[in-house]
């Protein structure tokens, strides 16, 4: 395991999702798409399975398979021992020393072994020169680098923000609080079904909410140790 | 000139396996640099190391014993 | 079939010089149809490196599609020869002789051939160099072009020491070109002390190039094992993995060794025992194939693990149900009903039941690649994969690319070892009886020795 994973830590941001308050209704996936430049992919494309998303919204009724219940959001989980950086042949994906899992796009050589290594396959690859239609050119995020063809990109946690953040608190000096830097889905969520704070920090919110009984971990058993905790729906009374 | 083509292939099988040696301990220093579990790209590099240079040895062993063990009186 | 008897004295080898010196009008028209297959490869990487993996059929999750099948099957095949040919001397299995050779080429070509295909596959081939820049030794990637390195080294110089002598005698009979012979041949004359050195290094790297050759394939199942995937993650994936490439590589060695026969006439060297022995071979490997196929899905399919058990079902009664039992049926069933019986082990079946094994091979890659990435552990929309033209016609020109590195190889060099044959002519026989005293009981006697009779 590699060394940077405990003791070099400052902070371990993290996410806990509801299942009790997410309506799936793709507020998170539209925010995310606007805010990170994930480009628009063709028609053709869509239908061959290469929509780009750094989130998605899985459904019920759809999943046989073994993830949580109900519509939940998936997005990369920022595992603590993520399967994709270590099988990584350029160090292009890392564990950052916020536990934020990173790509460094210029030095990513597509090779796509991470996407298949990553379980909640949540990575996406640039299979073309990614488009824009002119006017959505003109309104890219400028703090989010556009990303050319041929590498892999996914969810950073909106770090760019994280990166604000401390420029201003730097400028303040002071640390960067947990409102100073909310990512965009966090943001967006019209039932405030998720969360984001400091997992290392005990009084945060987050923590406090992954303590609950209801919290747990996709494909917990893996052992990845996700930063992105999922609160199981109540049982009803019907 | 045929001579010098075959001082030249020896010498770049040389490149290749030194170049290797170089490259070896070049990526165990950005392992370290990285925090990037450095114990495991050591016993990775110890094992690939001696490969290339037994290949490289043995070709010059060959080339150089040929020489060596060659008939002067008819040699062309 | 009927074998031509012998006829041609005993010594005298014109057959195996003839396509070197004489090249007829096939070998241009054979060469012209494989170069524009080659091409029209080479095109569509071109396309590629212009628009993008787009081109290709993969998508998410299928992330990994023909470009590493055949990379796996590829460097499986090599696994033919170098491995066989080692094993084979190193036991001094006599039959051995003529098929070394043709054992070796293969695995140098193919090896170049596999080794480019995880460069074709990349996003970025620009920033290959940051493999070696930014490297990460961890990665069960570089483990790979570790070995893959190492074992290309070492297999081309073990196919090119036994080339010596007889690159020297081509430059004695004055074969064109003579620059390269007298290159290659390193001022050889067939003195003692040249024997003795060349003996040596044969001997260092056959005993090297084994390891190496088996590292080489399960580095390559470790690619998959590593991960956490659901039909990848599993500890026989190592022996598994180089069972299959030996299985694979001797299926091709055949087909390759029985068309050479046919179109340079070589039936006076390559008889029906060296078929005959080494499709027993073939036999061998086919059960211990299904042994561990076997055990690696009964695991999957006893523990009843969710996940594991979604790619197994995939496997053997979803959508990949018919190239699995494809597979079983080319890989196991026919070779054991047509090899195992004396009588149906001729040469035409045994053609038959190699390019079976070969096709059955690269599905099984096809299996254990793709299967696992379509079904993920986590819910996602589902896409079939299915190859474009662009995967098509680089498989295409990646097999022209091997016929035509094979015929260039025979158009220059013999396509058998020569010296090992005049060596099997004059020396191995009394080698052999004596070998074969030294098992017996009776301590050899003294006089018997002396006067060189049994």
């Amino acid at each position: 395991m590699s060394e940077t994973t405990s003791q070099l830590r400052e902070r371990r941001w993290g996410m806990v999702i509801d299942l009790d308050r997410c309506t799936g209704c793709g507020a998170c996936v539209a925010a995310c798409k606007a805010e990170n430049n994930v480009p628009e992919v063709s028609r053709r494309d869509a239908f061959s399975g290469r929509v780009m998303n750094w989130i998605r919204v899985a459904h019920s009724e759809s999943q046989e398979r073994h993830g949580p219940s109900a519509a939940y959001p998936i997005l990369c989980l920022h595992c603590d021992d993520p399967p994709c950086t270590k099988v990584c042949p350029v160090h292009a994906t890392y564990v950052g020393v916020d536990g934020i899992v990173g790509q460094t796009y210029p030095r990513c050589i597509g090779c796509r072994y991470c996407m298949g290594a990553c379980p909640y396959t949540v990575k996406v690859f640039n299979w073309h020169e990614p488009q824009w239609e002119s006017e959505l050119r003109a309104h890219t995020n400028p703090d989010v680098s556009l990303r050319p063809k041929g590498v892999v990109e996914k969810c950073t946690f909106c770090s760019h923000r994280l990166q604000t953040a401390r420029d201003d608190a730097a400028c303040e000096s002071r640390d960067v609080e947990e409102s100073d830097y909310q990512p965009a889905c966090v943001e967006v969520c019209p039932a405030r079904a998720m969360t984001f704070g400091d997992l290392r920090d005990p009084n945060s919110d987050v923590s406090s909410m992954a303590r609950s009984p209801r919290s747990h971990r996709m494909l917990e058993e893996l052992g990845t140790e996700p930063s992105v905790i999922y609160l199981k729906e109540r049982e009803r009374r019907v | 000139m045929i001579r010098a083509l075959q001082w030249l292939s020896i010498a770049l099988m040389w490149g290749f396996a030194l170049s290797l040696m170089v490259l070896v301990p070049w990526l165990v220093v950005v392992a370290a640099r990285w925090h990037d579990a450095l114990n495991w790209s050591l016993a990775i590099s110890l094992v690939m190391l001696p490969v290339y240079l037994t290949v490289a040895g043995v070709l010059t062993y060959v080339f150089v014993g040929l020489q060596r063990g060659r008939d002067d009186r008819s040699s062309p | 079939m009927s074998e031509p008897t012998p006829t041609a004295p005993v010594g005298l080898d014109e057959d195996l010089y003839r396509p070197i010196e004489q090249t007829g009008r096939g070998f241009y028209s054979m060469a012209a149809f494989f170069l524009a297959v080659f091409a029209f490869g080479v095109y569509q990487y071109i396309r590629q490196l212009r628009f993008g993996l787009g081109v290709t059929g993969m998508n998410q999750p299928v992330t990994w599609g023909f470009y590493i099948i055949n990379f796996v099957f590829f460097i499986g095949i090599s696994h033919a020869g170098t491995l066989i040919s080692a094993i084979l001397r190193l036991t001094q299995a006599e039959w051995r002789r003529p098929i070394t050779r043709m054992a070796e080429v293969i695995t140098a070509i193919v090896l170049a051939i596999g080794g480019l295909h995880p460069i074709i596959d990349l996003g970025r081939p620009d920033r290959l160099l940051n493999v070696f820049k930014w490297g990460r030794l961890q990665s069960p990637l570089l483990w790979d072009v570790m070995s893959i390195t190492a074992y290309f080294a070492a297999s081309t110089v073990y196919l090119y020491l036994p080339l010596i002598p007889d690159i020297a005698r081509l430059r004695d009979r004055g074969t064109r070109p003579q620059w390269l012979y007298r290159f290659l041949s390193w001022n050889w004359q067939d003195t003692p002390q040249q024997r003795k050195v060349l003996h040596n290094a044969m001997n260092l790297l056959m005993i090297l190039v084994i390891p190496v050759a088996v590292s080489v394939h399960t580095v390559i199942s470790y690619i998959f094992a590593m991960t956490l995937e659901a039909g990848w993650h599993s500890t026989i994936f190592g022996p598994y993995f180089v069972a299959g490439a030996i299985f694979s590589g001797i299926a091709a060695l055949m087909v390759v060794m029985i068309v050479f026969r046919k179109v340079y006439h070589l039936e006076r060297y390559l008889k029906p025992i060296h078929f005959s022995n080494l499709a027993k071979l073939l036999l061998v490997m086919s059960i211990v194939w299904f042994y561990l196929t076997f055990s690696e899905y009964l695991t999957g399919f006893f523990g009843n693990e969710p996940a594991e058990l979604d790619v197994l079902m995939t496997k053997i009664s979803g959508p990949y149900a018919f190239p699995f039992w494809l597979m079983v049926f080319v890989n196991f069933v026919v070779p054991v009903a047509l090899l195992s019986r004396k009588k149906t082990r001729s040469i035409p079946v045994i053609l038959f039941v190699s390019v079976g094994i070969v096709v059955g091979m690269w599905i099984e890659r096809l299996i254990i690649v793709v299967p696992s990435l379509a079904v993920p552990y986590v819910e996602f929309p589902q896409h079939a994969y299915w190859p474009s033209i662009a995967e098509i016609g680089i498989f295409a020109g990646a097999i022209a690319a091997f016929c035509l590195g094979f015929m260039v190889f025979a158009k220059f060099f013999p396509l058998i070892c020569i010296w090992e044959i005049e060596e099997g002519r004059s020396e191995a026989l009394e080698e052999s009886v004596e070998r074969f005293r030294s098992y017996l009981p009776d301590p050899p006697r003294e006089d018997a020795l002396k006067e060189g009779r049994p």
